[in-house]
């Protein structure tokens, strides 16, 4: 039957697959929620070099990489049922990518997890740990918007992650600065452990950006999102 | 496919393809122009204002909910409508720039030029031969019938099932080659432009698969405009894509079809641009 009374659409039509998306956007949410309690014992860890909450945050990561696998077939399962187009496709595709960021980043949060025995020597330079700290901030900050815009949907979120990143790149650039600086006995291991826990913090917003990027592919359709990755 | 030059049927008829003036621009590759277009059955307006551009040599598609209008107005392109004593087509149909509904112009020569395929397979009870031999016998076509029917039943993709029995009676193929054997015969009057109102909804998926497979083959050749319900070939097999639905006359209880969106496939698929086709396509509005 062509339309509803009023030839109005239908909303009838297809409601059960409508509410299978509308579930899965909230798991990814869910998902989502975990990383960024990730990055918040990565936040403190980094702070304190608390290596029993260090300990916890390793093992939390299991249950994200368990909902990465889950809601990964479950929309591989959408899609071979359902065969989606338009919106529905874009949504699927963009879940899919997404799971796969959310998961990067709650690994990257580890990398700056396991340097918890190194913080009291990464402490010692304290210029050089103002920045770490910032980027680390930033990093909890960008994802937060990330988070928000997802569940919101909200395309003037996604927008502002791209530009608020580039602040992220001036730290980052900042920190090598005070790397390259350092000298005398022990600069070499705190070179390290600075390289890797800012090399991790800044993947992170990266990671982050492209979860923007994905959101603005999905809300307006435009193929020019998609190369967010490669740039 | 050359399109050769036809004797009108009067006089005074408009040939159906235009003669280019001289210094005249190439043809811009549109080969119909629907302007207006309403038709009506008796006082029921069955379809109403269709404006399209059509352009050659590639697949065209009409989706929309049953009753919006779509073969109604697949039908009009080769004056199929004018069998049915009280249908009556507004608007015109320009065809090479000649309007197809130009009372000078012969219906049957825009059937020759235009041919149909149904959904169900129709081939008539004769031979294989006689099938594919019949219209080009009709309509006075001069030269080797035999390699003629040859030539189409290679074209429809059947010819190497056939070839060694193309005396049997077409009603012993089956529905699939039966469907392939009415492409050859519509292929083999030379037409320009092959209509197809729901070629595949009587086939399995087999052979659903070898008709579009053939649609696509022949494109390169042929202007082809497809009626189809299934979603998953109109983004398969068209280059470009018309959505209809229905809207609900105030004054009595009728709807009647209109034409919301047409634009190339990718897009009408991935991002439309009218809400009425995202929630047909995604399946929101059956």
């Amino acid at each position: 039957m062509p339309g509803g009374p009023g030839g109005e659409l239908d909303p009838r039509a297809r409601s059960h697959f409508s509410a299978e998306l509308d579930q899965l956007r909230l798991q990814v949410e869910v998902m989502a929620v975990r990383v960024a309690q990730a990055l918040d014992r990565m936040g403190r860890v980094l702070a304190t070099g608390d290596e029993e909450l260090a300990a916890r945050a390793v093992a939390a990561d299991d249950e994200v990489d368990a909902m990465l696998v889950s809601l990964t077939e479950r929309s591989y399962d959408l899609i071979r049922r359902e065969a989606p187009v338009a919106s529905d496709l874009r949504f699927l595709v963009s879940v899919l990518r997404v799971l796969e960021e959310l998961e990067r980043i709650a690994d990257l949060s580890l990398r700056v997890v396991k340097h918890a025995g190194e913080v009291p020597r990464l402490m010692s330079n304290e210029p050089m740990f103002r920045t770490l700290a910032s980027m680390a901030e930033m990093a909890q900050n960008l994802y937060r918007t990330a988070l928000d815009a997802w569940s919101a949907q909200d395309l003037g979120a996604a927008r502002a992650l791209a530009d608020q990143s580039r602040i992220m790149d001036g730290h980052y650039a900042t920190l090598l600065d005070h790397i390259l600086a350092l000298d005398g006995p022990g600069a070499a291991p705190l070179a390290v452990s600075a390289v890797l826990v800012g090399r991790a913090l800044e993947r992170i917003a990266d990671h982050t950006v492209i979860v923007g990027e994905r959101l603005r592919y999905l809300l307006t359709g435009d193929p020019a999102y998609l190369a967010a990755e490669v740039r | 496919m050359p399109v050769e030059s036809t004797t009108p049927a009067r006089p005074d008829a408009p040939r159906l393809v235009r003669a280019p003036d001289p210094g005249e621009e190439p043809a811009s590759g549109e080969l119909f122009e629907v302007c207006d277009l309403s038709v009506y059955y008796g006082s029921f307006r069955a379809v109403r204002d269709v404006n399209l551009r059509i352009p050659e040599r590639c697949i065209t598609a009409f989706i929309g909910p049953s009753g919006c209008g779509k073969t109604t107005i697949l039908r009009c392109f080769n004056r199929m409508n004018d069998l049915v004593e009280t249908a009556r087509v507004e608007g015109r149909i320009l065809y090479h720039g000649v309007d197809l509904y130009d009372p000078a112009v012969n219906p049957v020569e825009v059937r020759r030029r235009i041919g149909m395929v149904f959904q169900k397979p129709n081939p008539f009870p004769k031979s294989i031969y006689d099938n594919v031999a019949y219209g080009p016998k009709v309509a006075g076509l001069k030269g080797d019938m035999d390699e003629m029917v040859e030539r189409s039943l290679r074209r429809a993709a059947l010819w190497e099932e056939v070839k060694d029995r193309l005396k049997a009676s077409a009603m012993g193929l089956s529905g699939g080659q039966q469907q392939r054997l009415c492409i050859a015969r519509a292929l083999a009057v030379d037409p320009e432009v092959v209509l197809m109102d729901e070629p595949c909804s009587a086939l399995d998926p087999i052979a659903t698969g070898r008709i579009e497979d053939l649609m696509e083959e022949i494109k390169t050749s042929y202007t082809i405009i497809i009626v189809t319900h299934n979603m998953q070939q109109a983004a398969r097999v068209s280059d470009q894509c018309a959505f209809f639905t229905t809207e609900v006359n105030e004054t009595s209880d009728t709807r009647t079809g209109i034409l919301v969106e047409f634009d190339g496939t990718e897009k009408m698929f991935s991002t439309p641009s009218d809400e009425r086709t995202e929630n047909y396509v995604t399946g929101r509005f059956g």
